[in-house]
Formats: structure tokens, C-alpha cells, sequence
């Protein structure tokens, strides 16, 4: 039984994509946060209790080579910043750690408006 | 009632003060005219092209599905074309924006002012802008009609985040 995601915990968002995220102040962008379009969630890992090198393995392992693209970096966020916005957080595994952001708004641009929200509270963390 | 007068004694980085005479003066005036419109060609019109590239290397690169390496939906050529219209209807005082694909295949601009400052407008072929901004703890989102002129609503909120 996964245990339920709890407002103390931190996410993490792996990020593939160059322009998802921009060194010059180390921040991560709101359309890393957006939703996959056929699902309408946004990936992420929970990452509570484990060591920093385990976090950029488990996006080595069940992100980059599962999508052929090197993990460039990560966006840490807390759980409960994440719960403020009105959005849930739901476990999904397999594979181990995995969850869900849902309930996304149904309006695009307050869609993106949370997703800016998310992208100034995460933490970036270049690999 | 106060009216604004245009000052022509003023000196500036782009005029020169007319108190001079003599055909040097006036060979240095054209001198100082053709430096500046320069300057301000290359400020302008360079960075409007340095976003326009951008844009269309971003296009090439996001134009298939899964391109995020999840399940990214393409970059249309309609929402390429609407960003590059919109880009260069763009006021030549205003900052240039960053272009991001987005996962639903839109185009956005974004333009950032620090993490808690950010304006952004998606574009996706359809006359339509979908923007979003933090300014500080005020927070704007809306939907606006893109015709042929950029709307005063989305340039107000650039003005705003850069006031």
C-alpha cells in the first residue's frame, strides 16, 4: 500500500528540455510545471529521506532512459505549496516514488498563471 | 492647463545642442544622426531578430509529438506563424520575450523581470492570446483576440512589469 502524499514533502520535476529552465538566475520555467496534454498531470517524484545522488539516479533510471533524453536538471517543490494551489498530488507507481499532480484548472490561462506560481517557488538544481 | 512641449535645445545621447554653425557642424550633425540611427537599428531590430531565430529554432526542434521526451503534443506551424506575427508587431520599446514551447504544442513568450515577475502569453494558431502574470502579489490571467495589432490589455501588463 503507497502511503498518501503529505504536505511536508518535497517533489521533484525532472527536466529534459533546454528551454524549460534558464541559467542566468537559476530558474526553472512555468511550461516545465504545464500538464501532459493526454493525461492532463504533470509527473513528478517524491524524494523525502533519500540522499541527493539517489534523486538525480532515480531520474537517470525511470526518466531519461526511459525517454532517451539526458535529465538536464530538477525542480524541487514542497508538497504543500503545491496542495495551497488547489491542486492534489496523487502516488502512482509503479515505478517506486512516482506521483501525480492533478486537478489542473480547466481555463488555459489560469492553467498557466499555477504554473507560473509553481516555477517561482521550485528550487532549480542544474545536474 | 500644462502642455508638453517637445525640448529641441536639449542635450541627449541621440541630439546633439544646436548651437553650432558653419558646414562642419552641420557635416557633424550627420555624422551624430547616422550613429545613432544605427544604434538604435541594432538595438531594436537585433534583438527582434535574435527572438525571430529563436522562434524558428525552437519550431524545428518541438515540431514532432513527444519532443519533451514524454507526450508532447507538436508545435503547429499556425502557432509558429501567429508568434512570429505577434513578436513583430511588437513595439520597438519594449523588451524582447523568451520563446518556450509548451507541452500542449503552444508557443510562449515570456518575458521576466526576477522569479516572482514574469508575464507570459501562449499563442497556438488560433487569433487567440492566453496570458498569465505574477507582479508580485498580484496575479492577472486572461484571453485576448489577436487581430492585427498586439492588444492595449497585453501591452499595459508588459508596461506593468517593467514600471
Amino acid at each position: 500500500m503507497v502511503e498518501p502524499v503529505t504536505p511536508s514533502e518535497v517533489l521533484s520535476r525532472f527536466i529534459m528540455q533546454t528551454n524549460w529552465y534558464r541559467l542566468s538566475d537559476n530558474r526553472v520555467r512555468y511550461a516545465a510545471f504545464m500538464p501532459n496534454p493526454k493525461d492532463g498531470e504533470t509527473s513528478v517524484y517524491r524524494i523525502c529521506g533519500i540522499l541527493e545522488r539517489e534523486v538525480w539516479e532515480i531520474g537517470d533510471r525511470e526518466v531519461g532512459l526511459k525517454r532517451y533524453k539526458p535529465v538536464l536538471g530538477r525542480a524541487d517543490i514542497g508538497a504543500s505549496f503545491v496542495m495551497m494551489k488547489g491542486l492534489s498530488v496523487v502516488p502512482s507507481e509503479p515505478p517506486a516514488r512516482h506521483a501525480n499532480i492533478v486537478g489542473w484548472p480547466e481555463e488555459k490561462s489560469e492553467q498557466r498563471l499555477v504554473a507560473l506560481e509553481l516555477a517561482a517557488e521550485a528550487i532549480f538544481y542544474e545536474k | 492647463m500644462t502642455m508638453a512641449m517637445r525640448c529641441t535645445d536639449c542635450t541627449t545621447i541621440t541630439r546633439l545642442p544646436q548651437n553650432g554653425f558653419g558646414a562642419d557642424h552641420v557635416q557633424l550633425n550627420k555624422y551624430f544622426d547616422d550613429i545613432v540611427a544605427e544604434l538604435k537599428k541594432s538595438i531594436t531590430l537585433g534583438g527582434k531578430t535574435d527572438v525571430l531565430q529563436s522562434l524558428e529554432d525552437l519550431f524545428e526542434e518541438c515540431s514532432e509529438e513527444g519532443w519533451d521526451g514524454n507526450e508532447a503534443s507538436p508545435i503547429t506551424e499556425d502557432a509558429y506563424l501567429e508568434a512570429r506575427r505577434l513578436i513583430s508587431n511588437l513595439p520597438i520599446n519594449l523588451r524582447m520575450p523568451e520563446v518556450v514551447p509548451e507541452p500542449s504544442g503552444e508557443i510562449g513568450l515570456e518575458w521576466s523581470k526576477g522569479k516572482d515577475r514574469v508575464f507570459v502569453l501562449s499563442l497556438s494558431g488560433r487569433n487567440e492570446i492566453v496570458y498569465a502574470g505574477l507582479f508580485g502579489i498580484n496575479k492577472v490571467h486572461g484571453v485576448e483576440y489577436f487581430g492585427d495589432t498586439v492588444p492595449s490589455t497585453i501591452l499595459e501588463n508588459l508596461r506593468r512589469l517593467y514600471a
